[in-house]
C-alpha cells in the first residue's frame, strides 16, 4: 500500500476525464439547488415547524438519501443532485438564518411596517451579510465535493467510484492518483471557482446531466406507499387487531436485534471519537500558528491538515480498515483525524491575531500556560459543532462493516427490505437531532461561541 | 469567460452517458473484480447487439441490491444475477423469468477456506472447530457468500452466525474474501469456487497461506433474468431470442467475463432451493 | 401628533423611562436633551413604535445599508408601496420611473453625482444625508433623529439641520449639542434620569438654564 502511495498511476481509471467531470457537477448542482432552497426556507425558518424540518433532513446522511432515491430513480444524476441538495438546504436554511439573524438590525427598523417579509430581507438585512454568506457558500462547495466524490461508493459515477473499485483489487497505485488529482481539485478552488463562470459551469452541468433526467413516478409512488410500509402493514387485508400485533412486534424485534446494538456501538464511538478529534486539534494547530513555528515549517503544516481534512471520513476509514480489519478502531482514527484537522485549522487561524508580550514564554510554556487558555473557549465550541457531525459519519461508516446504525440500514438494503431500512433512517435522524439540541443547549449554557462561517458543516 | 466556456463543453462531451431508455440495457451483480467492468462487459454488449439486432448498453453497479432495483424499476431489462439476488429481483418484478444459467451453475459449491494459522485442514463435514474464530462472508446478498454458507453454519451449530464466531464481516465480494483470509485478517472464509479457482489459476492465491477446508453441497446459482415485458417494446418473441443469444455464445472470450464455460437453459421453478432456503434462515419473507 | 401619557417603560426588566407624559403637536420642531442613558433613544424609539406608519425615524449611526447605493438606501422609504416582484427588479436594475424621484431629492441634499456609489464607500456627511433623503422618501413630513449630527462637522451639522426643518413639517431630534438644539428647534425637553424635568419653548432660554441637566 505503502509503495502504491508514492507511485501514483493517474491514468489507471477508465473514463477518469467523465468520473472528475461528474463529481464536480453533481457537487456544483447540488450546492446551488441546495443553496437556493435553503435561502427560501430562511424567509419561513421562524415557524418552528420549519426548523423541526430542516433539523430532519439535514440529520440524514447524503449517503442514505442516496440509497433512498437510488430506488426511486435509480443510478442517475437526478439521485446524486438531490441527495446532495436534500441535507444540503436544511444547513444552509440554519446557517444563512443564523448569519442574517447577526446582521446589524437598525436599516431594518426605519422601514414602513407594512414592508413585504422579502422585501425588507433582499433589501435590509441580506447585503450587508453576502459577503459571509458567499464565504459559507463556498466553504460548503468544498464539502460538497468531498459528499459527491463518497456518493461513488453506492455507485454513483463519481471518483467514489473507481476508489472503491482499486481498493478492493488492491490497485494502490490507482487509489493514490485519484487522491492527489482530487487534493488538485480542491486546493486549486480559488482559481476556478468565480462568481462570473458560475452560470457557465452550472449551464454546463445541468446540460450534461440532461439525459438522466427521466423520472419515473410510479417508482416514487410505490416507494412511498408500499415499500417503506413496515412489513406486517403491508401484506395485511385490513388494518385489525392482528395486524397491530405484528406492527408491534415487528418493531419491538427491530428495536431490539437492530436498532439497540446499533445504538450501543454508534454512541461510544461518537464520544471515544469526539475526545480524540480534541486532542489531535489540540496537538495539531500549533503546526500552523505563527507563534511557534516559522513560514515555511508552517507551509509544510498547512499541506498536512488540507490533506488530512480534504479526504472525506468515509475514505480515510475505508484504508484504515484495509490495513488492520474491521472493529472500532479504523472508525475512530478515520473520525478524529478528519475532524481533528478541521478544528486544527481553524483554531491555528485564531491565533495568527494574537500578539504575545514582549516577556512572553516559549515552546511547551507558550502553549500551556498563554496560547491553550486563550483559544479553549473556541476550541470547546467548535468541538460541539462537530459533535452532531461526527455521530452522522458514526452511522455512515456502519457501511464499511462496523456494527453502528450505519451497518444495519446497509443491511436493509441490501435485503432490499426498505420498511426496516427507513425506520433505521428515522432512529439515525431523532438520535442527529438529539445531539443537535444537546450541544446547542451546552453551547448556549457556557456561552461559547464561534463567527458563524467556522466550523459549521 | 468564453475560454472556460469551450472547455466544459469539451469535457461535458466524455461525460459518463447514463441509461438510456431506447436501448435494452444489461447489467451483472459485481462479485468479484469491479475494475474494468466496462471493457469486460462491452464485449458482450456487441455481441448480444449483434445477435438480437437492436441496441444494447451494459450499466455497472456497485452492490447486489442495486442490481435488484435497477432491473425492478425497469432501468435495466435483462441481467446477470445470483441465485438470492435474482429470487429477489423475480419476486419484485413479476412475469420476469429466469432463462439461462451457467453450466456450473447447475451444481455450484461455495468453499469454506482458512488462514493457515488456524490449524485446520481440510475435511468432509463442516467442524465445529471453526466456532470462535473470526469469519466473513462476501457480499450481504450473495447465494455462495452468504445464503448457502449461513444455512450450513446455523444447521450446524443452531445458532446465528453472530453467536458461533468472534467476529463476523462482510467483505463485500469473493476476490476480497479471498484476501481478507489469506492476509489474516480473518481466520475464516465462505467464497464461491469459480472465484477461488479464478483467483487460483491467475496465481493471486498463496496456497501455504490459505486453503479450503469443506466444500458444500451444490445448489442453483447465477443465472441470467428478464423482465417480463420485454415484448411491448421489442416485439413478440423477444425473450427467445435473447435466450437463444445468451445459449449460442461459444466466444471463450466472452465467456470468460462470467466465467463460465457455457450457458445453458433454465426456469424459475430451478430456484425453488434458494427461496425454500432464503425463508428458512429469514433472508427472505 | 405625539402623545404619551405616564409611560414607563425599559429593557430585560430594568426601566429606562419612568412616568414619562409628552404631547407634541404637528409642525412643531423639539429637541431632547440630557446626559447619554438619560433615556433619550428610549424616548425616540417609543414614539416611532406607536406612529410607525406615517412617521420617519434615523436611528443612532443613520441604520443604512453599506453595501446598497445612494439610490436603493433611499428607494428602501418607500418599498410598501410597490409589489415585492417589483422590489426585487428594482434591486437588480434601477428602473428609470423609480430612479427620478429619487434623484431629485438626492439632488437637493447634494448628492447627484453619488446617486450610484454603496453608501459604504461615502463620507460620513454624505451618509448622514443619505439616512435624511429615505426619511423624506419615506414620510415627507414626520422626523424623528437619533443624535443625527454628532458625527459631523459643525459646518455640516447646520446644514443639515436647516434643510430638516426647511423640509419636514414636524420634527423631533435627540441632541447632545445644546447649542445647536437651541438654535435650530422651538422647544426643548430635559430628560433625567428617565424623566421629563425641563420642557419649555426655545425662546428666552439660555444654555446656562440647562445645566442641572448634566449635573449629579
Amino acid at each position: 500500500m505503502a509503495k502504491g502511495a508514492v507511485t501514483p498511476d493517474f491514468f489507471a481509471t477508465e473514463n477518469l476525464v467523465g468520473t472528475f467531470f461528474n463529481t464536480v457537477a453533481f457537487a456544483l448542482l447540488g450546492v446551488a439547488f441546495g443553496s437556493i432552497a435553503g435561502f427560501f426556507l430562511t424567509l419561513v425558518f421562524h415557524h418552528r415547524a420549519v426548523k423541526v424540518f430542516c433539523a430532519f433532513i439535514r440529520a440524514i446522511h447524503e449517503l442514505f438519501w442516496a440509497l433512498i432515491f437510488l430506488q426511486i430513480f435509480g443510478l442517475t444524476p437526478v439521485t446524486a443532485l438531490l441527495a446532495i441538495a436534500i441535507p444540503y438546504s436544511g444547513v444552509f436554511a440554519k446557517v444563512y438564518s443564523e448569519i442574517l439573524e447577526e446582521a446589524d438590525t437598525a436599516p431594518l427598523r426605519t422601514l414602513h411596517p407594512e414592508t413585504s417579509r422579502l422585501s425588507a430581507l433582499l433589501y435590509a438585512r441580506l447585503p450587508d451579510s453576502m459577503p459571509h454568506i458567499l464565504s459559507y457558500t463556498l466553504y460548503r462547495f468544498e464539502c460538497g465535493l468531498r459528499s459527491s466524490a463518497v456518493l461513488g461508493f453506492v455507485g454513483l459515477p463519481t471518483i467514489g467510484y473507481h476508489l472503491e473499485s482499486a481498493f478492493a483489487q488492491g490497485n494502490y497505485s490507482e487509489v493514490s492518483g485519484l487522491l492527489i488529482l482530487f487534493y488538485l481539485v480542491i486546493a486549486s478552488m480559488r482559481w476556478w471557482v468565480r462568481p462570473k463562470l458560475l452560470p457557465v459551469y452550472l449551464f454546463v452541468s445541468m446540460f450534461a446531466m440532461r439525459g438522466g433526467a427521466e423520472i419515473n413516478w410510479e417508482n416514487g409512488y410505490r416507494f412511498f406507499a408500499s415499500d417503506i410500509v413496515p412489513h406486517p402493514v403491508r401484506v395485511a387485508e385490513n388494518f385489525d387487531l392482528t395486524t397491530m400485533m405484528g406492527l408491534l412486534e415487528w418493531t419491538r424485534k427491530l428495536i431490539m436485534t437492530q436498532a439497540y446494538p446499533g445504538l450501543l456501538e454508534t454512541i461510544p464511538l461518537t464520544m471515544i471519537a469526539l475526545v480524540c478529534t480534541g486532542v489531535f486539534a489540540l496537538a495539531t494547530f500549533p503546526l500552523i500558528s505563527p507563534l511557534f513555528f516559522g513560514a515555511r515549517l508552517r507551509l509544510a503544516g498547512h499541506i498536512f491538515l488540507v490533506i488530512i481534512r480534504s479526504t472525506p471520513e468515509y475514505i480515510l476509514a475505508y484504508i484504515f480498515l484495509q490495513l488492520w480489519g474491521p472493529s472500532a478502531i479504523p472508525a475512530i482514527l478515520a473520525l478524529s483525524l478528519h475532524n481533528g484537522a478541521i478544528i486544527g485549522h481553524l483554531i491555528g487561524r485564531r491565533t495568527e491575531k494574537h500578539e504575545l508580550r514582549q516577556d512572553s514564554s516559549t515552546g511547551l510554556n507558550l502553549y500551556a500556560f498563554e496560547t491553550l487558555p486563550a483559544v479553549y473557549p473556541n476550541f470547546m465550541a467548535f468541538l460541539f459543532y462537530r459533535w452532531e457531525i461526527i455521530m452522522r459519519e458514526t452511522a455512515i461508516l456502519g457501511i464499511l462493516g462496523i456494527h453502528t446504525l450505519g451497518f444495519y440500514i446497509d443491511s436493509s438494503f441490501s435485503d432490499m427490505r426498505f420498511d426496516r431500512a427507513f425506520f433505521l433512517i428515522l432512529i439515525t435522524a431523532l438520535l442527529n437531532i438529539g445531539i443537535d439540541w444537546f450541544s446547542g443547549f451546552l453551547r448556549r449554557r457556557l456561552r461559547l461561541r464561534t463567527t458563524p462561517d467556522d466550523g459549521k458543516s | 469567460m468564453l475560454r472556460g466556456f469551450a472547455l466544459f463543453l469539451l469535457l461535458s462531451t466524455f461525460s459518463v452517458e447514463m441509461a438510456n431508455c431506447a436501448a435494452f440495457t444489461f447489467t451483472a451483480i459485481p462479485d468479484e473484480d469491479e475494475t474494468r467492468l466496462h471493457s469486460r462487459f462491452d464485449k458482450v454488449a456487441s455481441y448480444l447487439s449483434q445477435e438480437l439486432g437492436v441496441e444494447v448498453k451494459f450499466v455497472p453497479v456497485k452492490s447486489y441490491s442495486a442490481a435488484v432495483t435497477a432491473f425492478r424499476n425497469n432501468q435495466v431489462q435483462l441481467a446477470w444475477f445470483g441465485g438470492l439476488s435474482g429470487v429477489r429481483a423475480r419476486n419484485l418484478a413479476p412475469g420476469s423469468s429466469a432463462i439461462a444459467q451457467g453450466y456450473e451453475d447447475q451444481f455450484f459449491v461455495t468453499y469454506f477456506i482458512a488462514n493457515a494459522k488456524t490449524g485446520l485442514k481440510t475435511s468432509d463435514e463442516l467442524q465445529k472447530a471453526i466456532a470462535g474464530k473470526t469469519f466473513t462472508f462476501g457480499s450481504k446478498g450473495s447465494t455462495s457468500g452468504r445464503l448457502m454458507p449461513e444455512f450450513h453454519i446455523r444447521n450446524l451449530f443452531n445458532k446465528a452466525p453472530d453467536e458461533v464466531f468472534s467476529r463476523v464481516g462482510f467483505s463485500g465480494d469473493h476476490s476480497r474474501t479471498i484476501a481478507l483470509v489469506q492476509s489474516g485478517a480473518y481466520d475464516i472464509g465462505a467464497v464461491n469456487f469459480k472465484v477461488w479457482e479464478n483467483e487460483l489459476k491467475a496465481g493471486k492465491i498463496d496456497e501455504s497461506k490459505v486453503s479450503i477446508i469443506w466444500e458444500t453441497p451444490t445448489y442453483p446459482d447465477y443465472q441470467w433474468t428478464i423482465r417480463g415485458d420485454v415484448a411491448k417494446t421489442w416485439g413478440d418473441g423477444f425473450t427467445q431470442k435473447v435466450q437463444k443469444a445468451l445459449l449460442d455464445m461459444n466466444d471463450p472470450d466472452l465467456l470468460a467475463s462470467f466465467p463460465r464455460k457455457s450457458f445453458v437453459k433454465a426456469t424459475n421453478s430451478d430456484y425453488e432451493p434458494i427461496l425454500k432456503v432464503g425463508k428458512s434462515i429469514g433472508l427472505l419473507d | 401628533m405625539f402623545d404619551l401619557q405616564n409611560v414607563t417603560a425599559g429593557y430585560g426588566g430594568k426601566d429606562v423611562l419612568h412616568g414619562v407624559s409628552i404631547h407634541i403637536k404637528k409642525g412643531e420642531r423639539v429637541s431632547f436633551i440630557g446626559k447619554s442613558g438619560a433615556g433619550k433613544t428610549t424616548l425616540l424609539q417609543l414614539m416611532y413604535d406607536k406612529n410607525r406608519s406615517n412617521t420617519a425615524i434615523i436611528p443612532q449611526d443613520w441604520g443604512l445599508v453599506k453595501s446598497l447605493s445612494v439610490f436603493h438606501n433611499i428607494y428602501m422609504g418607500k418599498l410598501n408601496e410597490k409589489p415585492t416582484w417589483y422590489n426585487i427588479a428594482n434591486l437588480i436594475h434601477p428602473m428609470a420611473g423609480e430612479v427620478e424621484p429619487v434623484r431629485e431629492i438626492a439632488c437637493k441634499l447634494g448628492l447627484e453625482e453619488k446617486l450610484f456609489t454603496p453608501v459604504g464607500s461615502l463620507s460620513g456627511g454624505q451618509k448622514l444625508r443619505t439616512a435624511i433623503g429615505r426619511a423624506f422618501y419615506r414620510s415627507g413630513s414626520v422626523l424623528l433623529a437619533d443624535e443625527p449630527v454628532s458625527a459631523v462637522d459643525d459646518h455640516q451639522s447646520r446644514e443639515v439641520l436647516q434643510y430638516v426643518n426647511d423640509t419636514f413639517e414636524t420634527v423631533v431630534l435627540s441632541m447632545h449639542d445644546v447649542d445647536l438644539a437651541l438654535e435650530y428647534s422651538d422647544r426643548i425637553i430635559g430628560l433625567k434620569d428617565g424623566q421629563v424635568v425641563v420642557d419649555t419653548p426655545t425662546r428666552g432660554i439660555k444654555k446656562s438654564d440647562l445645566d442641572k441637566l448634566y449635573l449629579n
